[in-house]
């Protein structure tokens, strides 16, 4: 194979990447964006050397433990646990929440195969039982793989003796009824509180 | 057979999805009247794309498409509503429901009676009723519904009702046989079932234990045959899940 075609099925990795879209990248790579593209084989071969998963919070960092994690400003006793990084980075948005996270890097999924060996969820509970953490934050997505995921992790946490809670969901803030989603709404319904 | 068809608001349910792209998505429907349906949803995984919180599994949808090839293009879809979301372990089951559906159904093949059978039995999860005897349930309309020719209340060959009474094995593409015929000794392990819970199994009643019991060894040695030895994920991952 040549280096043209191996740097074309190279990017076809990425996912959604079919074989026009990667040929497209590579010809803008070599032929507009040199410079970027030295810089993107460069960064990737260093990102690949020198992170790894934090082993509190599982994100990538270069040292054992992140910056986050190593943080003696952040609440030790509270432990958020989201899907993805991006999830993490728009909690910190909110600058409501000072605990820890927990990055599980995916949902269980069973129809995709993706089930507690492959999010390894030991880590998880190991990381939950460190006897710091008084409350779990269950923060994954409103999806169907994101309620199964919360409701075993909580299961699984709650037979440790570990308090778990599950954030909110609902009509959104500054959201009026009638533009609001059916199916938000209709859950807001089934899951109403008492005032 | 060139023509451009197009279906309106047609009742359906989402059983799986995939990306495809950067933007789209692969949705398995089943549909009732167009019975096992892949489409797709272009840009769907789009921020702001008006299907995107719609196109969830387990919940009643009005779908449209159109297109003439194997693949055809997902329209619109609505919610149809009047029903919590699945939760817990109910959750796992409808995924088991679902894998069952697109491992055993074939493409574009109306199954209307078990379209029906599955939205009841969806709901009957959502409203978190016991889940044995829902799947069982389910699993025998499955399988007589893709024509397996399951008779649970009359004995193979010889055409005689099962009795309450009797003793009875089952053999895969053969059916109901009595224990003390001739062929007594060559029964699979473990596939020993009564009259009285065969009878139960043909009115479609598994509120009896022992019935289920019997069901539940019954229905995973049809299904592994049928399955042609797949192992299904959703099983293997609900076992993990109850070993954490
Ligand atoms: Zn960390």
């Amino acid at each position: 194979m040549n280096p043209l075609d191996q740097l074309i099925e190279a990017l076809r990795i990425l996912p959604g990447i079919g074989p026009k879209s990667a040929q497209r990248m590579a010809y803008h790579l070599l032929q507009r964006d040199r410079a970027g593209a030295a810089r993107l084989g460069q960064s990737l071969g260093v990102a690949l050397e020198r992170l790894q998963h934090c082993a509190r919070c599982n994100t990538f960092t270069e040292a054992e433990i992140c910056e986050r994690c190593a943080s003696p400003q952040r609440d030790a006793s509270l432990l958020c646990v989201v899907e993805m990084p991006a999830d993490l980075a728009v909690m910190e948005q909110t600058h409501s929440y000072r605990g820890m996270y927990y990055v599980l890097m995916g949902r269980i999924s069973p129809l995709d195969g993706v089930g507690p060996r492959e999010l390894n969820l030991e880590k998880l509970i190991a990381r939950a039982a460190d006897g710091v953490v008084a409350e779990v934050i269950l923060a994954t997505n409103f999806t169907n793989e994101g309620e199964a995921t919360a409701h075993y992790v909580g299961e699984v946490l709650r037979t440790r003796g570990v308090k778990v809670s599950r954030i909110a969901r609902g009509v959104p803030v500054g959201g009026e009824l009638e533009h609001t989603d059916i199916g938000t709404l209709a859950q807001a319904m089934v899951e109403r509180r008492s005032l | 057979m060139n023509t451009r068809q197009r279906f309106d608001d047609q009742p359906g349910f989402v059983l799986h999805t995939y990306p495809w792209r950067e933007t789209s998505l692969i949705v398995e429907t089943f549909t009732r009247d167009h019975g096992r349906l892949p489409l797709m949803a272009k840009g769907a995984r789009r921020p702001g794309s008006a299907v995107r919180g719609v196109l969830m599994a387990f919940q009643p949808l009005a779908v449209s498409w159109s297109g003439k090839s194997e693949l055809k293009t997902l329209t619109g879809a609505y919610w149809q509503g009047g029903q919590a979301l699945l939760g817990g372990i109910g959750l796992l089951c409808g995924y088991y429901l679902n894998e069952l559906l697109l491992r055993l159904l074939p493409r574009e093949d109306a199954h209307p009676i078990l379209f029906d059978r599955y939205a009841q039995t969806i709901r009957a999860l959502a409203e978190g009723r016991q889940t044995a005897p829902l799947l069982r349930s389910f699993e025998l309309a499955l399988l007589q519904e893709l024509g397996y020719g399951l008779t649970l209340d009359v004995v193979a060959g010889s055409g005689e009702i099962v009795q309450e009474g009797g003793n009875y094995y089952f053999i895969v593409e053969r059916g109901v046989l009595e224990a003390d015929g001739e062929m007594g000794d060559s029964a699979t392990p473990g596939s020993a079932l009564t009259g009285r819970a065969l009878l139960a199994m043909a009115h479609d009643d598994f509120s009896d234990a022992d019935t289920l019991a019997q069901a539940k060894g019954l229905m995973r040695r049809l299904l592994q045959h049928y399955l042609g030895g797949q192992q299904l994920e959703s099983r293997r991952i609900l076992i993990e899940l109850q070993e954490l």
